[in-house]
């Protein structure tokens, strides 16, 4: 069982970001079918690739359909059309001009399918000035704000960083895509009617950071060009460890008392007020605690300190790897990564969803598609 | 049975007659209750005097005006309730039997201990849907442990791709975890609803934080699996586009350019006036410019650093280099294009009038939802939820104040 069984939506997107929101609702078991140009998505032409093939193509699009149409073809224009009136929804995520030249402007859809959702999901949103639209995610994430407040305490000589893999602002962007689309599909069940969804990638990162950056909005707090005014303060951050690297946390007495004794009871510990990390947090003890901290991190194995750790009530984590993760645990015995045959790649391990839900669990049933796999079935459409 | 309309969330907004019960902490939760009422439904947050949400205390003596707290619960009701009393959770459970959607993220094992699990909630209403939020989610070897959402990153493989090339990994700032997770399973109790409108079920959600950093670098993992490579932190590298960075400019600017192709590279060598680097056969084509990337970075910070980063941003936008100031807090603050564009609006304020708050990323059309009335008062809807919602008589309320069941 699905939760969106007997739902289509066409995904016209050609970018991580909207291709991200089709998967998301593919996965929820709607039929996405996936609208591609003669000679295949610009995904499918991103590494990394084993035997020719986009691995990354491969992560995108689990569960999809795919169908080759040439938009600005009549004869397959006039398919689309009627692969849009079937539809419930249709994701974009291509800039305004792009929709304007081929007739799928939001006024040009709402007229001619108004009971269809039709999501766009831009970097600035609809009415940005043309020439900001073509912005790749490294810009988004630098217009957002996280790159210039990433990592904390990063130093003023140090460059921003566009954040985790190459498409993390894009995925943000897709899970409020999918959340907006799919309540306004939850309406279209109700009412009939179609509406229009305009997402702003760089307004999910605003979002995402409003207990933070609302407060320097109100006044509460006043905002900066520092690039630590995202952070909290404390001496929470990552070491290296023998074998790689560990997170620690630390806020109370209790998590300084357990510290200290996880690690013998040092002589310079002692130097430390037994409640400095509540009122005495000082740059200079922060820097002071790192200093023999790190020596010391650094001769312990990340798995046996941090479970020690755990135990003790200090939130010390391994920094994990993506080798870690399929052998970790908790991760199998949620079932978090779902081996499944690939036509090209042979066993894989697709990563699933954070929700594991009772009644319609997330699966992925088929690989991506291959290129025009399900133009047979536009006869019908 | 929900009854559309007694909503006091109106109509406007896609999930207008859905109401979610939140028990919720901090950030995750009450961020997961957001998206819900900025999307529509009517959020009502299960509060008491006696085990406050953490964030009504910091930052100020107020409990109704604390600027964490009111930063990110606009347009959530408010109701008082002592669950650490039995007749407090009789009423949480009486309230649960006219809601769509219950969200919590308290410490493992609270919920049930309070008879709040999922096979007591079901009890009460059949078709519930309760989402559980925990860092490891509700059950399993590590299902006891709590943590910050630092920690989550770090266990989710997010932190780890992370930090400048060479270095100890630092993830993202701090901050970066709570609310994403939060988003997460808002999205899956929407699709929930899907489901019980479809075939009349309900179901239980168990939402992990962690796997919800994870999610985010889901390429990155499957890539893994699929070449066998193990992917590091590194930096700003992007292996099919250079120069691919952050570069310093003017003061403490930084502006962000990303070359994909052989006409955005001559046009950005034209726009900094860099000749030499534009004749010069190490970075002659895409491939040499990854090659040589670290002197091409470098040459190319200093001919930014004397320029102003917005400025120059624009003349490479308008040369069609994708290029964009990276943002400080007071960058985002002051911007005119966001301000223009509602990103931030305006909300009721019971204490000043009105606030300044971060709207939600969605503008839906026709009938959107609306985002006007800031984070409630301690209890303002307690004769709402009691006398409205569950019926009960003034008199009854107003004992339920004096013994302090309702505080």
């Amino acid at each position: 069982m699905t939760a969106l069984h007997g739902i289509t939506i066409v995904e016209i997107a050609e970018r991580p970001a909207g291709e991200y929101t089709g998967k998301l609702l593919a996965d929820f078991g709607a039929e996405v079918i996936k609208v591609e140009r003669p000679g295949g998505a610009p995904t499918r032409h991103m590494g990394p690739f084993r035997e020719g093939e986009s691995a990354l193509f491969a992560y995108l699009n689990t569960n999809k359909k795919s169908v080759v149409l040439d938009l600005a073809d009549a004869g397959d224009r006039a398919t689309f059309e009627k692969l849009l009136s079937r539809a419930h929804g249709m994701i974009d995520d291509h800039d305004e001009n792009w929709g304007r030249a081929r007739k799928l402007s939001p006024a040009e859809i709402a007229a001619s399918h108004p009971q269809l959702i039709h999501c766009v999901i831009t970097p600035f949103g609809q009415g940005a000035p043309p020439e900001w639209q073509k912005a790749r995610p490294i810009n988004v994430i630098n217009a957002g704000g996280w790159a210039y407040h990433s990592p904390s305490e990063t130093t003023p000589d140090k460059p921003p960083l566009k954040g985790a893999g190459r498409f993390l602002p894009d995925y943000e962007a897709g899970i409020d895509a999918t959340m907006a689309m799919l309540s306004s599909l939850y309406r279209q069940r109700r009412t009939n009617q179609g509406q229009f969804v305009d997402i702003s990638e760089v307004e999910v990162q605003l979002n995402r950071i409003d207990c933070v950056l609302d407060r320097m909005l109100a006044g509460d707090v006043e905002p900066s060009d520092e690039r630590t005014a995202y952070d909290m303060g404390g001496p929470g951050t990552s070491f290296a460890c023998k074998d790689g690297h560990i997170y620690i946390f630390m806020t109370t007495k209790g998590h300084w008392n357990a510290l200290r004794e996880l690690m013998g009871d040092p002589e310079w510990a002692k130097a430390f007020r037994e409640d400095w990390l509540e009122f005495d947090c000082t740059n200079a003890n922060v820097a002071e605690f790192r200093k023999h901290f790190t020596d010391w991190i650094l001769r312990q194995e990340k798995m046996p300190i941090t479970e020690a750790a755990q135990k003790a009530g200090i939130a010390m984590v391994p920094v994990n790897t993506a080798a870690d993760l399929p052998n970790h645990e908790q991760f199998i015995h949620r079932g978090f990564f779902q081996e499944a045959e690939h036509p090209v790649f042979g066993k894989v391990s697709y990563p699933t969803a954070s929700y594991k839900m009772s009644a319609t669990p997330v699966r992925v049933t088929s690989p991506a598609p291959t290129l025009g796999a399900h133009d047979s079935e536009l006869g019908d459409a | 049975m929900t009854q559309p309309a007694a909503n006091m969330r109106g109509p406007g907004g896609p999930l207008s007659g859905v109401r979610v019960l939140e028990i919720t902490k901090v950030w995750a939760g009450p961020y997961a209750g957001k998206m819900l009422a900025h999307l529509g439904a009517e959020v009502i947050k299960v509060e008491s005097a006696t085990n406050l949400d953490e964030m009504r205390a910091y930052g100020g003596v107020d409990i109704n005006s604390a600027p964490y707290f009111v930063s990110i619960n606009q347009e959530i009701l408010s109701v008082q309730v002592n669950m650490k009393t039995e007749e407090g959770l009789d009423l949480v459970k009486q309230m649960v039997a006219q809601s769509d959607i219950v969200i919590d993220n308290i410490r493992p094992g609270a919920m049930e201990r309070s008879y709040l699990g999922y096979e007591d909630l079901k009890k009460i209403k059949p078709d519930i849907i309760q989402c559980s939020i925990k860092m490891w989610g509700n059950e399993g070897p590590l299902g006891y442990q709590t943590g910050y959402a630092p920690c989550f990153a770090s266990l989710s493989g997010l932190t780890a791709l992370v930090g400048q090339e060479g270095e100890t990994p630092k993830g993202m700032n701090i901050r970066y975890g709570d609310s994403s997770s939060g988003a997460c399973a808002a999205l899956a109790c929407i699709a929930a609803l899907h489901h019980r409108e479809r075939t009349g079920e309900g179901q239980f959600i168990d939402l992990s934080a962690v796997e919800s950093m994870t999610s985010l670098v889901g390429d990155s993992l499957f890539s893994h699996s699929v070449t066998g490579e193990v992917p590091v932190s590194d930096g700003n590298f992007h292996p099919e586009m250079c120069p691919h960075g952050a570069y310093p400019c003017q003061l403490t600017g930084w502006i962000s350019i990303a070359v994909a192709n052989e006409k955005e590279w001559r046009a950005l060598c034209e726009v900094l006036a860099a000749e030499d680097l534009a004749s010069n056969p190490r970075f002659a084509s895409m491939e040499l410019r990854l090659e040589n990337r670290h002197a091409l970075d470098q040459a190319i910070g200093e001919l930014t650093a004397e320029q102003d980063a917005a400025d120059l941003a624009e003349q490479l936008r308008h040369a069609g280099v994708p290029a964009f100031k990276s943002m400080s807090s007071i960058d985002l603050c002051s911007d005119a294009y966001l301000w223009g564009r509602e990103a931030y609006r305006m909300v009721t304020d019971h204490k000043n009038g009105t606030r300044p708050i971060i709207g939600p990323s969605w503008r839906i059309s026709p009938d959107g939802p609306k985002v006007e009335r800031g984070a409630p008062l301690l209890g303002e809807h307690n004769d709402y939820v009691y006398r409205e919602i569950l019926g009960l008589p003034q008199e009854r309320l107003d004992d339920l104040i004096a013994r302090k069941i309702v505080d």
